[in-house]
């Protein structure tokens, strides 16, 4: 039985979240707007137009680059990529061809043991072939032997970036485009939502003998709108790909369309038959002049980068992997995560075990942002201190998230004001303890009798009476004193 | 001299073009191609450096005489209406053209 | 004499000063228009009969309406002492590629003919801005594609004012026409190789193409991205000086136009030449023309009366103080037809790209179920002759095979005639010109239909005027003299990036000393028995 091995290129195309569009100035996002309601001219293409370019799509352009280790080129020109298509108004497509913004550039993905066929983790290098700036094509709806067109998203800015051959199996992909939207919206560059389009991905793949250098004809796959549909579309290609050349067939480069409702891939007759585009310079654009200081003061507050701070997370906090993934999945969280370890100062494992539990389930059912929380990194690290001194148990401690959260009040003010503050009076608890053991002779013999777990039952007794407010362990320990 | 541009290229660039023509107009068409490509001809004759740069527009546009790109400014503009009442055929807000007929396989 | 045939400053100074108002000028070049300009050019193409072919035929679409209205509101304004702007009351015709807002903008095609543009170019809005009244629209080759003004799909075409018979140049042959014969003071054309400036020549009008990127395209129906020049069509120097002045600028619709301010480019423009260094070239001397036999190029001396209006004014400049430096080397200027016909038609296929049916303009009324069918018959039906033989040149020699050969080597010899340039105007430099002095055009107005189905020959017409265009420099044409039939010799002054103030006041110096010479006397045919 011979040995295959799948190879796979992505070609991404991510829509920025600049405030308008790359070469005019309506809005970028138009998702919930009626057809043809976010044009003007020159997105358009109507006679007599012309582009001018928006800087936040080099700044944001720039972001991306240089967060894949690509090198940024000083003077970066504009290209026409000439077609006839419906939706692209202009008959052609202004985009970068060859000085594009940034060239080379790779991204090292860490594949976990979940997504590895021999169930260990590893890391796989993706280099990136091309990452240049273009404008969006409108949108088309097919029907009834017609076609609607839909100038809203004409001149949407994207970024298209492709990676080399890298890629080795279907896991591998999904993994590249879910660290890939990672590090998009960690960067504040785009909403890289796929099934709003704002992160869209074609597939190139071929299959080879292992061990054979050669790369064969490969198929394209499109139209898979979320990482799971491209994981299923591409496991199902390589499969398709075994087959034929199994039965001795030869693979030829199809274009492919997957189907979501089928689950199944059809051959799609490509929309531009023609493959010359007969690119040149745009002569409407000046070059990009990326000089010194403009790219400084791009990059002066570039973040540390989502797997870089886990790596870091790790060795620095001593955070399990898990752990660290949950706590740089999210800038904001990341950064909230950091600030209240900052804050407590004391075992940053606690803060990880609170906040990936209580707060973040607190954060996800009221859709709170990390940012603007009035339960602050402070205030989370009060609370934990709150707790280590004793002031307070911990179900009170995870009450106050709430209370705090409400209220906006210092942690340390509401204990204080509502009475939270933990009983520690020995003979306050012993009272109640000996109430207790009263009220339930048949649990006493029980236990006497050897049924030890009981106390934990007569310790939720205890703190039932004493509303929650005793120091569990205390009470405890003064039970486990009566019941001798 | 047999000409550069046959029946066959022609035909083609025609079809590149989108464009379809009758036949006297694209014999007279492709006579004339003909005709201008002996001028450009002219241009293979020039003795050119190979580092002669090539300029994209005459003018240099040095820094100072460069616009710089603009800012992220939404301007909405004030009646999109005006430029879909333009297209010939316009349905619910969509403007509508026939369909590119699709050979589907496998 | 009329109101329509003063100057456009002549008018600012009448209207300000209340001796006239806007109304009564806009009146007189309406009268005008009627009494010569015949037929606007239509799609019916009629039969043309005689009285067509004694008149000039510059319009497309005459917005007299539209006209009446804004000139009773620049009267209203300036009997209110409001600023009504620098031309206030002064009419202008506009080339019919400018889209202006709700009126329609053809470009000459039937691809175009019923589209009513949502939006006006930045240098037409700067001329209503500043007060001028926009009469209508003029006709122009279609698309700007010509040197005749002949391939327009609104017929009849213009006509030259001095003698119908002959053509007015092109592709802005509406424009220098329309002022040529009085029709407005004032027109806004475009130059791409020559397309105001070989007009103003055969029509004996003032015709500015200014530095590339000086006045902004916006608006502009694009033929060559990056050779296109939307500039003033004058009867004097000076008005052309004050129209430049309004629609120069940077514009932050247009990232190719320079955020330089223009100077004042009145403001001593009566000074004179003296100590100006003013260049011949032996280059600019010699015409190319393909052999009608053969198609081979061949190389002639320019016909002598040309030469000789040239060397008169650079005598008549030298007699004023100018220093006149002959021999001067403009050896690539050959070259210029040439690397036009490979940059202009790569650019233009891809501009026209997105008269496709879709969105604006004409869409086939045949019925078809197949969108690339929708395409070529829509395309067919709606492009001329000329848009075809360009679009199919530019896919020609854009294709990946040829664009080392082809595109790539013609913008390397863009840049060694930018170096001819450079080198001349260089203050450092062997000859550190001010202005370069030659003829406009290889002849005189040809015969209607002499020159139109030769392409080659067509457009050789453009051989003095294009190199201008490839390297980016400012170019006058200023009328010089009529030749033995009557017809008007146009010379051109050229000048370094942005030194249209030199040019206009070597042109003025030029317009003074010959004021008074006899053929300054002599109107064009069409206005010939007129006090």
């Amino acid at each position: 039985m011979t040995d295959y091995e799948a190879i796979i290129g992505l070609e991404t195309h991510i829509q920025l979240n600049t405030i308008t569009k790359v070469f005019c100035s309506c809005k970028a996002d138009s998702w919930f707007d009626p057809p043809n309601t976010n044009i003007c001219p020159v997105c358009c293409g109507l006679p007599g137009v012309l582009p001018v370019l928006n800087k936040a799509v080099v700044e944001k352009g720039l972001l991306l680059a240089h967060a894949m280790n690509a090198e940024i080129r000083p003077i970066s020109f504009f290209d026409r990529k000439n077609y006839f298509y419906p939706d692209l108004p202009k008959g052609y497509q202004v985009s970068q061809f060859d000085q594009s913004l940034a060239r080379g550039g790779y991204l090292d993905l860490p594949v976990p043991a979940s997504a590895s066929p021999e169930k260990q983790a590893y890391t796989r290098r993706v280099t990136i072939w091309k990452l240049h700036i273009e404008e969006d094509a409108g949108k088309t709806k097919v029907g009834n032997k017609r076609r609607f067109i839909d100038f809203n998203r004409c001149g949407v800015p994207l970024v298209e970036m492709v990676t080399g051959p890298d890629l080795r199996t279907a896991d591998e992909a999904a993994q590249y485009l879910m660290r890939l939207r990672q590090l998009l919206r960690w960067l504040g560059i785009s909403e890289a939502d796929m099934e709003k389009a704002h992160l869209r991905c074609d597939a190139n793949v071929s299959i080879r003998v292992k061990g054979d250098t050669r790369l064969n004809p490969k198929t394209e796959i499109k139209n898979v709108n979320s990482i799971d549909a491209v994981r299923e579309a591409i496991a199902r290609e390589i499969e398709r790909q075994i087959r034929e050349v199994e039965a001795g067939r030869r693979i030829e480069a199809w274009t492919l369309e997957w189907d979501e409702d089928s689950g199944t891939l059809k051959k799609m007759r490509s929309k531009e038959t023609e493959a010359d585009y007969r690119y040149f310079r745009e002569p409407d654009l000046l070059p990009i002049r990326l000089n010194d200081e403009w790219k400084q003061q791009i990059l002066a507050d570039f973040p540390e980068l989502p797997l870089a701070r886990r790596t870091r997370f790790v060795e620095q906090y001593n955070l399990p992997e898990y752990d660290a993934d949950i706590l740089t999945s999210e800038r904001k969280l990341s950064d909230y995560y950091e600030n209240t370890v900052k804050a407590y100062g004391g075992d940053p494992k606690k803060v990880s075990n609170w906040l990936m539990n209580d707060v973040l389930r607190m954060i996800n059912e009221q859709e709170l942002n990390p940012e603007e929380m009035k339960l602050t990194p402070t205030s989370l690290a009060e609370i934990l201190k709150l707790v280590d001194a004793g002031t307070i148990n911990i179900n009170t401690g995870k009450g106050l998230l709430q209370k705090v959260q409400e209220s906006g009040r210092a942690p340390g003010e509401i204990v204080a004001q509502e009475g939270l503050g933990l009983v520690s009076d020995d003979s306050a608890i012993r009272a109640v303890c000996e109430e207790v053991l009263a009220e339930s002779p048949n649990e006493v013999a029980s236990y006497k009798a050897g049924k030890v777990t009981l106390i934990g039952w007569f310790v939720g007794g205890v703190m039932k009476k004493m509303r929650g407010k005793a120091d569990a362990a205390l009470a405890r320990k003064i039970l486990e004193e009566l019941l001798h | 001299m047999s000409e550069q541009i046959t029946r066959e290229v022609f035909d083609h660039l025609v079809d590149l073009a989108a464009l379809q023509l009758d036949e006297e107009q694209a014999e007279y068409l492709r006579r004339q191609l003909n005709n201008q490509l002996k001028a450009i001809a002219e241009l293979e004759a020039i003795p050119i450096d190979k580092d002669v740069p090539i300029s994209l527009h005459g003018v240099p546009f040095e820094e100072s005489a460069s616009a710089l790109p603009r800012g992220d400014d939404w301007k909405p503009y004030p009646d999109p209406a005006g430029i879909l009442a333009q297209a010939p055929q316009v349905e619910d807000g969509y403007i509508v053209v026939p369909d590119i007929p699709h050979t589907e396989l496998k | 004499m009329e109101l329509c045939d003063l100057y456009a400053l002549e008018l600012v100074r009448l209207v300000r000063n209340r001796e006239t108002s806007a109304v009564e000028i806009v009146k007189s070049c309406l009268e005008r228009i009627s009494q010569v300009d015949g037929a606007s050019g239509s799609l019916e193409n009629p039969q043309i009969t005689d009285k067509d072919k004694e008149s000039v035929h510059a319009f497309i679409s005459l917005t007299d309406d539209a006209a009446l209205k804004q000139a009773v509101e620049v009267d209203r304004r300036l009997a209110a002492g409001e600023d009504a702007g620098v031309l206030a009351g002064v009419p202008f015709t506009v080339k019919d590629i400018f889209c202006v807002k709700d009126t329609f903008s053809t470009a000459a095609s039937k691809i175009l003919a019923n589209f009513k543009a949502p939006y006006t170019a930045t240098p037409v809005k700067r001329m209503q801005d500043a007060g001028a009244i926009m009469l209508g629209k003029v006709n122009l080759d279609e698309f700007t594609y010509g040197s005749s003004n002949e391939s327009s799909a609104f017929q009849p075409s213009p006509r030259n004012p001095w003698n119908t018979s002959r053509v007015p140049g092109g592709s802005s042959g509406g424009s220098t026409a329309s002022v040529a014969a009085g029709e407005a003071p004032l027109s806004l054309g475009t130059d791409t190789a020559g397309s105001i400036r070989q007009p103003a020549a055969f029509c004996g009008v003032v015709g500015v193409k200014p530095t590339y990127g000086r006045v902004s395209r916006y608006g502009l129906i694009a033929f060559a991205s990056s050779l296109d020049c939307p500039g003033p069509v004058a009867r004097s120097v000076k008005d052309a000086a004050a129209m430049l002045q309004v629609i120069a600028g940077a514009d932050e619709h247009d990232a190719t136009a320079a955020p330089l301010p223009a100077p004042d480019y009145l403001e001593g423009i009566d000074d004179g030449v003296k100590g100006m260094r003013i260049g011949l070239s032996p280059d600019y001397f010699r015409i190319t023309y393909p052999d009608p036999a053969s198609g081979e190029l061949l190389s002639q001396p320019l016909p002598p009366e040309i030469e000789r209006a040239v060397r008169d004014a650079a005598e008549k400049l030298a007699a004023n103080g100018a220093e006149i430096i002959e021999d001067v080397p403009m050896p690539n200027t050959r070259f210029g037809i040439p690397a036009y016909f490979v940059i202009s038609r790569v650019e233009a296929a891809s501009n026209l790209h997105r008269y496709d049916g879709v969105k604006f303009g004409l869409r086939s009324e045949v019925p078809t179920l197949d969108l690339k069918e929708m395409y070529k018959f829509t395309r067919n039906q709606g492009f001329g002759l000329q848009p075809k033989l360009r679009i199919l040149m530019g896919m020609y020699v854009s294709a990946a095979q040829y664009s080392e050969q082809y595109y790539r080597r013609a913008l390397q010899v863009r840049t060694l005639m930018r170096r001819d340039f450079e080198e001349i105007f260089e203050p450092n430099g062997k000859y550190h010109l001010d202005a370069l002095l030659t003829p406009t055009t290889p002849t005189t107005a040809f015969e209607m239909a002499a020159v139109y189905g030769d392409s080659v020959l067509m457009q050789y017409a453009d051989q003095l005027t294009v190199p201008a265009n490839h390297a980016g420099v400012p170019g006058i044409s200023l009328p010089a003299g009529l030749d033995k039939d009557g017809l008007p010799i146009g010379i051109q002054l050229l000048g370094a990036d942005y030194a249209e103030k030199t040019l206009f006041r070597v042109a003025r110096a030029y317009e003074m000393i010959t004021e008074t010479e006899e053929w300054r006397k002599v109107k064009p045919e069409v206005l010939r028995g007129r006090s």
